[in-house]
């Protein structure tokens, strides 16, 4: 191990991958920053720089722009009171009234110092747990993965969404997408519709920029015409703005927080957007003073950004080890990861050893210099909030075009941006979850394969599933998170009748 | 019928049509045996088609107190022009090449989502186009020898 961490620190301490590494983060903190811009967003705009690079230079820039923006929301979150991403949501109600307060630079200090503990312990926990998992994973046949694909599926599905039947039609579309082209083990051609650039399927990146990037760009037309301008005021940091005192008092709130922050961050298909709110609702539930959040205490701000940044690492956990994104960035980095033929799953800890600590020296710099990049940058920062939507939304549509050409060299993909993103945008107006498609999407061939090898494997015996113990196990967890979200809809339903009664 | 209750209808019309077309094209799939490449695209069909009439089934179940008084305020005039606007991008970036088109969509995009309390600058709108369009062409194309379309400047451009 202290080999590879060796070989990892090699790899990054030059001088191209530090400047990638600090470039990244940058952008990525800018694109945190900006409200209607995304981590996912910066990931799908610098894919392309990526192919000409080497993995390991691709991969870093990438997991720069992913730290830089998931922390990045918390300036705006704090100086404009708009979160710059659902990271930062839960930021705005304890960070917007400290500003208002006058404590701007305190909330700004506590969320970056924090956000940076949040990121290095959930990198510390990816360190730990990746390599022991990817040895179990090492042990898993077509059963097991047909198995976690299932329990992956319905797990994002119960818990991303407030209608299962839409969050359910949004995962088996995806699935269904991912039939398109020739199908595993016999080779058969469906879907295709006669085009022989489907022969192959629907790439993931095109799909993910359309989904997200594109659909995006559309929704904000919605109401840029009439949108408010907030402005920033500009607050002068000195240090971190808390006491020594103040950081032991917080101790169980920040191991709280990380230990929520990568624990979401480890499930499949929810990350830092739903960890900043399940972590604030803890802490104020467990506060002796629960009445003084929304107020402008740090204990909300801490909450918060340690819980959406530890989502970071733990959301590489199931990427790296099984190949499953823990979110929707990771899903961008999966196509990242593809683009330079590597396949992320327990075979990557054995063949690519090198590069797996890589990534990881690479994501502890990165946190580093999100954290001196915020704290001595953060003046750059508020005067990039200023830069017009109406001139910087129809820029990254361009480059989001570029990026989906440069994949193959053909405009069939750029067809299929603008296809999924107007699916996208359907999905946002009719209320339907995206991710569950996407991971339907990514995991449908996993689940389709494996089920057809284990088939084969057991005569056509769908009863090995169940009986085998790992995957017996998955499908029972598969089963029982479909039954308690039912019965939870069900018992909310009527305690509201009673209610209203 | 309320909005709200009009739309969970559509969703649901919607998911059942989209399963039905799905259905329709698993049946032309030549069948080899029971577990073949028809398999696993039968049981989403099945599955998009029940989730299309459970749908529609919560829709009607949906209490009329449940109306929301809010107002759609999305500006969609502005949503439908950037849809065309991408749309045409999209199809005339092959034909009229990328730094061409990339001027073209720039320029009235710019246009279209300039905020309604703002003056329409038209030169500073075309030089940012017309830098971008440069910029990007030239980055991607000797920077990471991405060879992007160049339509009608193909006898201009190497």
């Amino acid at each position: 191990m202290l080999d590879l961490f060796l070989q990892g620190a090699e790899a990054v301490f030059t001088v191209q991958m530090l400047g990638l590494l600090f470039f990244g983060t940058v952008v990525g903190i800018i694109f945190g920053a900006i409200p209607g811009l995304t981590a996912t967003m910066a990931v799908a705009l610098f894919l392309p720089i990526t192919y000409s690079l080497s993995a390991s230079a691709g991969i870093a820039l990438l997991v720069g722009l992913y730290i830089g923006g998931v922390s990045g929301g918390l300036i705006s979150a704090i100086l404009l009171k708009i979160p710059g991403t659902p990271a930062s949501v839960a930021t705005v109600f304890d960070g917007g009234p400290m500003m208002e307060k006058g404590e701007g630079a305190k909330a700004l200090g506590v969320g970056i110092f924090y956000s940076f503990v949040g990121t290095l312990l959930s990198i510390f926990a990816l360190m730990f747990i990746a390599p022991s998992l990817a040895k179990i994973a090492l042990a898993f046949g077509p059963h097991e993965y047909f198995a976690i694909a299932i329990f992956s599926l319905t797990l994002i599905v119960t818990l991303s969404t407030g209608s299962m039947v839409k969050g359910v039609f949004s995962g088996v579309l995806g699935f269904g997408f991912s039939t398109v082209g020739i199908a595993p083990v016999d080779a058969t051609t469906r879907f295709t519709l006669g085009l022989t650039e489907l022969n192959g399927g629907f790439d993931i990146l095109p799909v993910l920029i359309g989904l997200f990037a594109i659909s995006e760009i559309i929704k904000v037309a919605e109401d840029v015409k009439t949108e408010k301008r907030a402005t920033a005021t500009v607050v002068k940091l000195k240090g971190f703005g808390f006491s020594v005192k103040e950081f032991f008092e917080q101790g169980w709130n920040m191991i709280r927080s990380t230990l929520i922050g990568t624990g979401i961050g480890i499930l499949p298909g929810i990350g830092s957007g739903t960890s900043n709110i399940v972590s604030y609702m803890v802490a104020k539930k467990q506060s002796k003073h629960p009445e003084k959040f929304g107020t402008g205490i740090i204990d909300g701000v801490i909450a918060s950004e340690t819980a959406a940044c530890s989502a970071v690492g733990g959301a590489m956990i199931p990427l790296l080890t099984l190949g499953i994104p823990g979110d929707t960035v990771t899903a961008m980095l999966l196509g990242g990861f593809m683009i330079h033929g590597i396949q992320p799953g327990p075979l990557l800890f054995v063949s690519q050893g090198p590069l797996v600590y890589t990534i990881f020296i690479a994501m502890l710099v990165s946190s580093l210099m999100m954290l001196f990049a915020e704290l001595f940058g953060v003046r750059v920062f508020v005067k990039l909030l200023a830069i017009p939507k109406h001139i910087l939304l129809p820029i990254i549509l361009v480059l989001c075009f570029v990026g989906a050409f440069g994949l193959g060299n053909r405009i069939f993909d750029v067809g299929v941006i603008v296809f999924f993103g107007l699916i996208g945008y359907g999905f946002v107006k009719f209320g339907i979850p995206q991710t569950p498609f996407i991971i339907g999407l990514i995991l449908g061939p996993m689940a389709e394969t494996n089920l057809r090898r284990g088939l084969m494997l057991s005569d056509n015996n769908f009863m090995d599933f169940l009986t085998q113990p790992i995957s017996g196990s998955f499908l029972g967890l598969a089963v029982a998170s479909v039954v308690w979200h039912v019965y939870k809809t069900h018992s909310h339903k009527a305690a509201k009748v009673i209610a209203s009664n | 019928m309320d909005f709200i209750k009009k739309r969970e209808t559509a969703v649901g019309a919607l998911f059942l049509v989209v399963g039905i077309g799905y259905l329709y094209l698993t049946s032309t799939i030549v069948r080899k045996q029971f577990i073949d490449a028809a398999f696993v695209p039968y049981i989403l069909a099945c599955t998009m088609c029940l989730l299309g009439i459970l749908q529609i089934r919560e829709a009607f179940k949906l209490a009329a107190a449940k109306q929301s008084g809010k107002h759609d305020t999305a500006d969609y005039r502005t949503v439908w022009k950037t849809l065309g606007l991408v749309v045409a991008y999209a199809a005339f970036l092959e034909p009229v090449g990328f730094p061409l088109m990339t001027v073209v969509y720039l320029f009235a995009q710019f246009i279209v989502l300039t905020p309604s309390d703002k003056k329409i600058s038209y030169p500073v709108y075309a030089a940012i186009a017309v830098t971008t369009s440069v910029v990007v062409y030239l980055t991607f194309r000797h920077a990471f020898d991405m060879i992007l379309p160049v339509g009608l400047l193909s006898s201009f451009i190497e």
